[in-house]
């Protein structure tokens, strides 16, 4: 697939057309949303405003009622490689040790098993956590697991990556350091990223675009070119927080 | 610590002391000797079971081995078919819905009550005794290979899907080992029904095999000897449950503790 027709600039990394879901009740309406390559955007919205249903029609585990969504320009019919998702909590394989979890990742790429174990060894390290390989899932805290699920989202390779509120379920302070991590994370291997969270601050202190979800759409955006990494307490980053807030109640 | 007072000696001192007072109230003609016969004569018997068995030449080790190899060709036969057919079921719901009254009526049939029905069918002979054994094993199994595919946690499917697993890759690669310790845990309950059943199964047409050896003592007025045989299965059911135990922390490393934490 070579973007032969226009320049990669033009055309979204991800784009969503018109997408409808209905649970019974609409949960999205029409909704339109473009990604750029590499940029970073989160989704803020109330529970049960669609974010995450938004995520998994992107990610191809949910079926749209109606619209569609491109990734590279061409329409998503199911999971697959190139669309790494980070869930929640608890989506490793708890019998396999950390690093063999990694390798599940890299596998989907088709690489024979010292380059799936290379590439995890190096991703290990990337997250922090090398010497840990050997831990099970359930011999980690809830931050390292997060560690070991955001590396082997990245072992497949994916031409985006979606976050489904990766750190709802730590606790503040290490939902801090985690946040740190993956920019850190990120600026090493970029990639475009939509990142669904619960936390106005943790999406200030992230993303490149704040996207607001309400009513089944978008109700607002709020792009943000301040440098990485940002303080908590930039007073810029308050005034949008104020900003955002008003627009959610 | 004093040795008084660790757990072990506290326990085995107790077993000590009932088994003086069983002895002591035999000894003073508090208990018949046919109905509670003394520790001493359980030992006794114990060893005759050993050098010359009951009836003479059929040893415990003997009634013991004819015993297990029933019970385990019944769990075997029961454990093949029972795994993949409840693994299936589990995946797919059409086959779930319509299975279940059978699985439920069927497991709700106790074992031994078929007894007449296997003796017609299979005939006098081992047959009949291990398919008594599998039918008792295979609903068990079943219903833990259903729920144990079932109830797989969607989020690793899911994120397996992600990963391009899917088809056979996903059966052997997320479903199965996920559904491994539910399928180990149903062998545990499953041995145990088999040591259950056996002692009935046994009842008729065999003079080998401990349930044998515990009717046919009896009719001899060797409560002695019934005892010595129900040791011997309790022993043995012991031994097997701690041997899967084993197993399972063989097998599993990563799931010591992990069952309270998940559901």
């Amino acid at each position: 697939m070579h973007a032969r027709t226009a320049p990669v600039e033009a055309r979204p990394k991800i784009a969503v057309c018109g997408v409808t879901k209905r649970y019974g009740a609409a949960v999205l309406n029409g909704l339109d949303l473009e990604v750029a390559e590499n940029e970073f955007v989160t989704l803020v919205g109330r529970s049960g405003c669609g974010k995450t249903t938004l995520l998994n029609i992107i990610a191809g585990l949910v079926e749209a009622t109606a619209g569609e969504v491109l990734v590279d320009g061409v329409a998503v019919t199911g999971p697959g490689r190139g669309k790494g998702v980070v869930f929640q909590a608890q989506a490793l394989f708890p019998w396999l040790t950390a690093i063999r979890n990694i390798e599940f990742g890299a596998r989907s790429r088709g690489l024979d098993a010292a380059a799936c174990r290379a590439e995890a060894e190096q991703l290990l390290a990337l997250v922090g956590l090398a010497g840990y390989g050997d831990r099970y899932p359930s011999q980690l805290s809830g931050g390292m697991q997060q560690r070991v699920a955001i590396a082997r989202a990245l072992a497949q390779d994916p031409q985006i990556l979606l976050m489904d509120e990766p750190f709802g379920a730590l606790d503040e302070i290490t939902r801090i350091e985690m946040q740190d991590e993956l920019l850190r994370v990120w600026s090493t291997r970029r990639k475009t990223v939509l990142f669904v969270t619960h936390s106005i601050t943790e999406a200030l202190v992230l993303s490149d675009r704040v996207v607001v979800m309400g009513g089944g759409g978008i109700v607002g955006e709020y792009p943000l070119d301040a440098p990485r990494p940002r303080s908590r307490a930039d007073p810029r980053l308050a005034a949008l927080h104020e900003r955002i807030w008003e627009h959610l109640r | 610590m004093r040795w008084v007072e660790r757990p072990w000696f506290q326990g085995a001192a107790c077993v000590v002391v009932l088994l003086a007072l069983w002895e002591g109230a035999s000894a003073l003609g508090w208990l018949k000797p046919f109905q509670f016969p003394p520790p001493s004569r359980i030992a006794a018997a114990s060893w005759e079971m050993v050098v010359a068995g009951f009836p003479t030449g059929t040893r415990i080790g003997q009634h013991a081995l004819v015993t297990l190899q029933r019970i385990f060709t019944g769990f075997a036969l029961a454990t093949v078919v029972a795994i993949p057919l409840g693994l299936l079921i589990g995946r797919v719901p059409a086959l779930d819905q319509l299975t279940l009254p059978i699985v439920t009526f069927a497991r709700s049939v106790a074992t031994l009550s078929l007894l007449p029905l296997a003796l017609l069918w299979f005939g006098l002979g081992e047959t009949s005794k291990v398919m008594l054994i599998a039918y008792a094993c295979f609903w068990v199994m079943l219903t833990n290979a259903i729920a144990a595919a079932k109830y797989v946690d969607p989020v690793l499917i899911r994120a397996a899907r992600t990963m391009d697993a899917r088809g056979p890759a996903l059966f052997f690669r997320v479903i199965l080992p996920a559904a491994t310790p539910r399928l180990l845990a149903g062998a545990r309950v499953a041995i145990g029904i088999g040591f259950m059943v056996i002692v009935g199964a046994e009842m008729i047409a065999t003079v080998a095999g401990l349930g044998a050896l515990i009717m046919e003592a009896r009719t001899f007025y060797r409560t002695d000897v019934s005892i010595v045989g129900m040791i011997a299965l309790g022993v043995l059911g012991f031994a097997f449950t701690a041997g899967l135990g084993w197993l399972e922390r063989v097998l599993l490393p990563w799931h010591r503790g992990l069952a309270e934490v998940r559901r």
